[in-house]
């Protein structure tokens, strides 16, 4: 139910903002459409160390600067949007998301290490709560990179940009200069992101989030403590395995880390659109009528 | 003769001038002038684009459209005099809704300019707000109804000349009621005067609100401060 809603919410801020010349584009889709992605099985645990694999024989085309050229258009395939960074058993409803395997490759088992009570507080989440994305609120670290449609990166000077279609308006801003992370009374949506190279890979650290978003429609979540340590590497000329790591000593018992593809969109002229989501979100009074309330952060036990 | 030498020296200096003044600016690899960097505005046409004295909240200001006077229709004034009245809840901007163009330029918050060769991005710190302007494309065919428009750039020279189309009627220019209609057509003019002033024109074109075309203009300053960087207002989070 919570994510048909979801789903109506997303599509109608859409076809509100393109006022009709929405055209079908690629969305999340379910892996069992795609076996393989850039010759390596399109399961996470299994695409996470095939893909490591092959960039190490891959040369990524450079920047003048020589830094590896990660711009483009880039789609999240297996991410789904992240309906469930955990196992998602699929989704009944009419057009519903089929089932997927989760994007959690470290622990072994798949799941977020939470703390006892942050487990109990993830299931109420979903249970009380309006996925504040579906209120078109940002989507935060790493949410970002596994959403809806697309996300384009640009390399300009010391900064990489980082701005999504979908979502409304979302996008970050990673400093490459070396400058140091704001201070702590700064809490952010979309955090404090700064890169830097290791070898081919681009390497962002990201602090002063503020532990308002859900990494999914499923309610797994943060606190602003979140540290977020996300790894970029270009596989192929199209595709990026991306890794982030999330460390959170007031919410998990060790970090945890997904992976998942990101895939060039190579549609010559492609351009992302503007999706104003508040704006022609007309639909988040249903959820608080509905009996679900905003989500303000987690409650830690007293 | 005066006169043959005053040419002579016109045609000998205007070069040297040219070629000082372009050496003034940063710019890309491509040749032109580098428009990267975080900017905003140090004027009050947040609160009104026309000259306005200071009341509880508001400074006052010298206006921003060229020659002051807004040429309303009749029935637009009308409007443009409600919208005033009204402003405190009428505002789009209190609903936290996207500000449109050219108002997001000059709204009290900073914003970054990702200089590409076919496409510059505009990064608001006001609501995550995005502008894409991709470089010699065509607009979209048929008539969008987008809050910050279809944004179309090209070079004229040094200035970037930005055509912006396909807006709603939902947006205001400033705090003080005045508006547009979907008809609205904004050329944005970007020209790099040095390396840290970017003079700004908006020539706003609106034929079912304007009896004629007229222009805004103002200075987009660079932010200089050490590790200066967007933060985030994200209006309807609070």
């Amino acid at each position: 139910m919570r994510s048909r809603l979801f789903r109506s919410i997303v599509l109608t801020a859409g076809v509100l903002t393109v006022a009709g010349i929405w055209s079908p584009r690629v969305a999340g889709q379910a892996s069992k459409n795609r076996p393989v992605i850039a010759g390596c099985p399109s399961v996470s645990a299994k695409f996470h160390p095939c893909a490591l694999e092959k960039a190490k024989t891959f040369s990524p085309p450079r920047m003048p600067d020589g830094t590896p050229n990660l711009q483009g258009i880039w789609d999240a395939p297996l991410a789904m949007g992240f309906q469930n960074v955990e196992d998602f058993p699929g989704d009944p409803s009419p057009g519903g998301f089929g089932p997927a395997v989760t994007v959690i490759v470290d622990p072994a088992d798949g799941k977020v290490p939470y703390f006892p009570w942050a487990r109990a507080q993830r299931e109420e989440n979903i249970k009380k709560y309006i996925d504040p994305y579906a209120q078109c609120l940002p989507t935060g670290v790493p949410r970002q990179m596994a959403n809806f449609r697309t996300r384009q990166i640009t390399q300009s000077g010391n900064m990489i940009s980082i701005v999504n279609e979908a979502g409304g308006h979302i996008f970050r801003v990673v400093y490459m200069d070396g400058r140091p992370h704001l201070s702590p009374a700064f809490k952010l949506w979309m955090g404090d992101s700064l890169g830097h190279w290791d070898g081919n890979t681009l390497v962002i650290e990201t602090t002063n989030l503020n532990g308002r978003w859900w990494y999914d429609s499923m309610g797994h979540f943060a606190s602003d403590a979140l540290r977020v340590t996300e790894r970029l590497t270009l596989v192929d000329a199209d595709t990026l395995h991306y890794q982030a790591t999330m460390e959170d000593p007031k919410v998990y018992t060790r970090p945890w880390t997904i992976v998942f593809p990101l895939e060039r969109i190579k549609e010559k002229g492609y351009e992302q659109m503007e999706e104003a989501c508040h704006e022609g979100d007309h639909d988040a009074a249903g959820f608080v009528l509905g009996g679900y309330q905003p989500y303000l952060g987690p409650r830690f036990p007293q | 003769m005066k006169q043959f030498v005053f040419v002579l020296l016109v045609i000998a200096l205007v070069p040297a001038w040219s070629r000082a003044q372009s050496r003034a600016v940063p710019r890309t690899a491509d040749g032109k002038p580098d428009l990267s960097g975080i900017w905003q505005v140090m004027n009050t046409a947040a609160w009104d684009i026309q000259d306005h004295q200071a009341q509880k909240g508001v400074p006052a200001g010298q206006g921003v459209v060229e020659g002051n006077e807004l040429p309303y229709t009749p029935a637009a004034a009308e409007k443009r005099k409600a919208n005033f009245a009204n402003r405190a809840t009428a505002d789009p901007e209190t609903k936290c809704y996207l500000p449109g163009v050219p108002r997001i330029t000059y709204m009290p918050f900073p914003f970054q300019i990702v200089q590409a060769p076919a496409q510059v991005t505009l990064l608001y710190e006001y609501a995550h707000a995005v502008r894409n302007i991709f470089m010699n494309t065509p607009h979209i065919e048929g008539q969008l109804y987008w809050w910050m428009g279809d944004s179309r750039g090209r070079w004229d020279g040094d200035t970037l000349v930005v055509d912006v189309t396909d807006f709603n009627d939902e947006t205001w220019f400033d705090r003080a009621g005045n508006f547009h209609s979907d008809a609205l057509h904004v050329v944005e003019r970007y020209t790099l005067v040095d390396a840290d002033h970017i003079g700004y024109e908006a020539a706003i074109e609106d034929s079912k609100v304007f009896t004629r075309p007229w222009k805004m203009s103002m200075i987009l300053n660079r932010h200089r401060e050490k590790n200066f960087r967007l933060l985030e207002y994200e209006c309807f989070s609070f």
